[in-house]
């Protein structure tokens, strides 16, 4: 559409040159709700929460209507913080066992031994794994609780029935929990990849005697890596969000176990009334966040 | 597979990859099945909970197998939790409505205008879409709160607006799939945008559409931090609040929490499966371009 034919150059006779992309004045009537939208809710609320967090606003009390900028006073606090350290500690462990391993390695052998398998065993437990994924953030915050407290499932079958795993192994609880709902979503990326793969390199391999383990090892796994680095982060992405799993199970505890920092920082805010923390906590959340995007962003432009 | 029925009888057999794949027990496939009967079992256990807890009289945090009975539902569909129901129902219409329409108008021009620096703002939306909800709860309440927005419309509005990024992206996608020449030849019998819009665009991109929209309504649906906070009149609250309320009340019923449960989750699964048939149906362009 574009393209500029060699020495003929813009015609003088016409007024606006054809063969340049113009503005269309349509697309700003089209774009206003979407701008309005997402500039009054979305990118106001982020500045202003950029301001909120050096300030000491509280939730009640005076400080709540009457409340200061305070430079740099939060940030101190923060640096001093050795919950929040700890609470750092926590996400980072969370997020990379739970959702860049956990997730990923869930959804990459499920995809792989579905190749394989008897048809009736890959739908029943690819069905399976598409419910656990559909279910609700709350939904699944129950039935893993049922399983994991004292007298529940899981429990049960370690012979221990009176244990309660949720209380005792906490942050393992909720991470394979997340893992569960979001392997569903892994193995669907998983799948579209295999399928993808031609199918003669393998035939190639099999013809050279290769075994299984090998072709596994040194084929499907070294084809798959793009997806692996994909679905790692996107897998990252979503576990960093998924307060309302963590909120409902654990609230943050027990003793603060599972306290990843989006909890961290609706407990400041909500429970202690610190609003102003709980912002500034919530800045550090959007430049962790903005990073693991802005990675993603990066590895799929480069393909 | 190759269709054997093309190939001329006088010819020898085409080698397909069949003979390389013999129909037999090979370890590699008995270990295939077992690691995924495995898995299975770790996706299935939990669930079984749910749908024996929500059938038994006696029902509690064990496994066990249950004193059948529909007690349990007819203790969910009482009154508040129905009504919580609703509000969960009209919470995600309103923000799935808001943020489909918004996305459809602003990805047809993303897809199709000329617009000064689209790669950067394409980005910036995609940034949008990864960023954890919680982030906007403290500045969000101020604002609300400040305007007495406490409570249900206008938080179905923020909700909307959270899942307005994807949506944006994955009806773009959809328009980037239909070809040019459709909209050129309706412009060539003076089409406007509008009519173009609607007559060809919107037709077109349904699957899209509809795929965008059951995102955006399974997005709010599944919300429990934006309504617990923002809305502060308890009746209007949405089902995953009474939920919470239901796990932390003094005696549990955990019955009615199993049996509320299901009545919660099952319209979001259904709608998945939904998408999922309308994704295989996909795109019926057929004979739309010669």
């Amino acid at each position: 559409m574009t393209t500029q034919v060699e020495g003929l150059g813009p015609s003088k006779a016409l007024g606006k040159r054809l063969d340049k992309a113009r503005f269309n004045p349509v697309s700003v009537l089209l774009l206003s709700p979407s701008i309005v939208l997402l500039a009054t809710l979305f990118a106001f609320p982020i500045a202003y929460a950029i301001y909120l967090g050096f300030t000491n606003l509280q939730l009640i009390g005076p400080h709540s209507i009457h409340y200061q900028f305070t430079g740099l006073q939060n940030v101190w606090t923060l640096l001093a913080d050795k919950e929040f350290i700890r609470s750092l500690w926590l996400t980072l462990i969370f997020v990379v066992a739970s959702g860049a391993v956990g997730a990923t390695l869930l959804g990459m052998m499920m995809a792989i031994a579905m190749q394989e398998c008897l048809p009736v065993v890959r739908l029943v437990v690819n069905g399976l794994a598409i419910v656990a994924w559909t279910l609700p953030p709350s939904t699944i915050a129950i039935i893993w609780y049922a399983a994991a407290t004292h007298n529940g499932i899981v429990p049960m079958i370690l012979g221990h029935p009176d244990y309660d795993l949720l209380y005792d192994k906490a942050l393992l609880v909720v991470s394979i929990a997340n893992s569960w709902s979001l392997a569903g979503l892994a193995t669907i990326m998983f799948a579209a990849a295999l399928r993808n793969i031609p199918r003669d390199i393998d035939e190639a391999a099999m013809l050279e005697n290769a075994s299984p383990r090998q072709r596994l090892m040194y084929l499907t796994i070294p084809l798959l890596k793009p997806t692996i680095e994909t679905s790692a982060l996107l897998m990252m992405l979503l576990t960093f969000g998924n307060f309302t799993l963590i909120y409902l199970m654990t609230a943050g505890g027990p003793g603060n176990d599972t306290n990843i920092l989006p909890v961290y920082s609706y407990l400041q805010g909500f429970s202690f009334h610190k609003l102003g923390y709980a912002a500034l906590l919530g800045n550090v959340i959007v430049i962790l966040s903005g990073l693991l995007g802005g990675t993603f962003v990066l590895l799929t432009k480069r393909r | 597979m190759l269709d054997t029925n093309f190939t001329p009888r006088t010819f020898p057999p085409v080698p397909t990859t069949a003979p390389l794949q013999p129909k037999r027990w090979t370890a590699s496939k008995i270990y295939a099945n077992i690691v995924l009967v495995v898995l299975g079992l770790f996706f299935v256990t939990p669930m079984v909970w749910l749908v024996a807890a929500s059938l038994d009289k006696q029902a509690s945090w064990q496994l066990k197998a249950p004193e059948l009975t529909l007690s349990n539902f007819a203790e969910a569909m009482q009154f508040d939790y129905m009504r919580a129901l609703g509000n969960s129902l009209l919470l995600s219409l309103i923000a799935s409505a808001v943020a489909t329409v918004a996305a459809f108008f602003a990805a047809y021009s993303f897809s199709r205008h000329h617009i000064p620096w689209k790669g950067p703002i394409l980005l910036t939306i995609l940034f949008l879409s990864g960023v954890p909800i919680t982030i906007l709860i403290v500045p969000i309440y101020k604002m609300f709160s400040y305007m007495d927005w406490l409570s249900i419309m206008p938080t179905a509005l923020l909700l909307g607006v959270t899942s307005l990024p994807f949506e944006i992206y994955m009806i773009k996608n959809s328009i980037d799939a239909i070809p040019l020449d459709l909209e050129e030849s309706a412009m060539i019998e003076k089409a406007g945008t509008v009519a173009v819009l609607w007559r060809i665009i919107l037709p077109l991109t349904m699957p899209g559409i509809a795929s965008a929209a059951i995102l955006g309504f399974v997005n709010a649906w599944g919300s429990f931090l934006v309504p617990v906070v923002l809305i502060s009149d308890f009746s209007e609250q949405p089902s995953p609040v009474r939920m919470y309320g239901f796990m932390n009340s003094v005696q549990i019923h955990y019955g009615a929490i199993a049996a509320y449960s299901i009545l919660y989750s099952l319209p979001v699964v259904a709608l998945y499966l939904l998408m999922s048939k309308s994704f295989r149906n996909g795109f019926v362009l057929g004979g739309a371009v010669k």
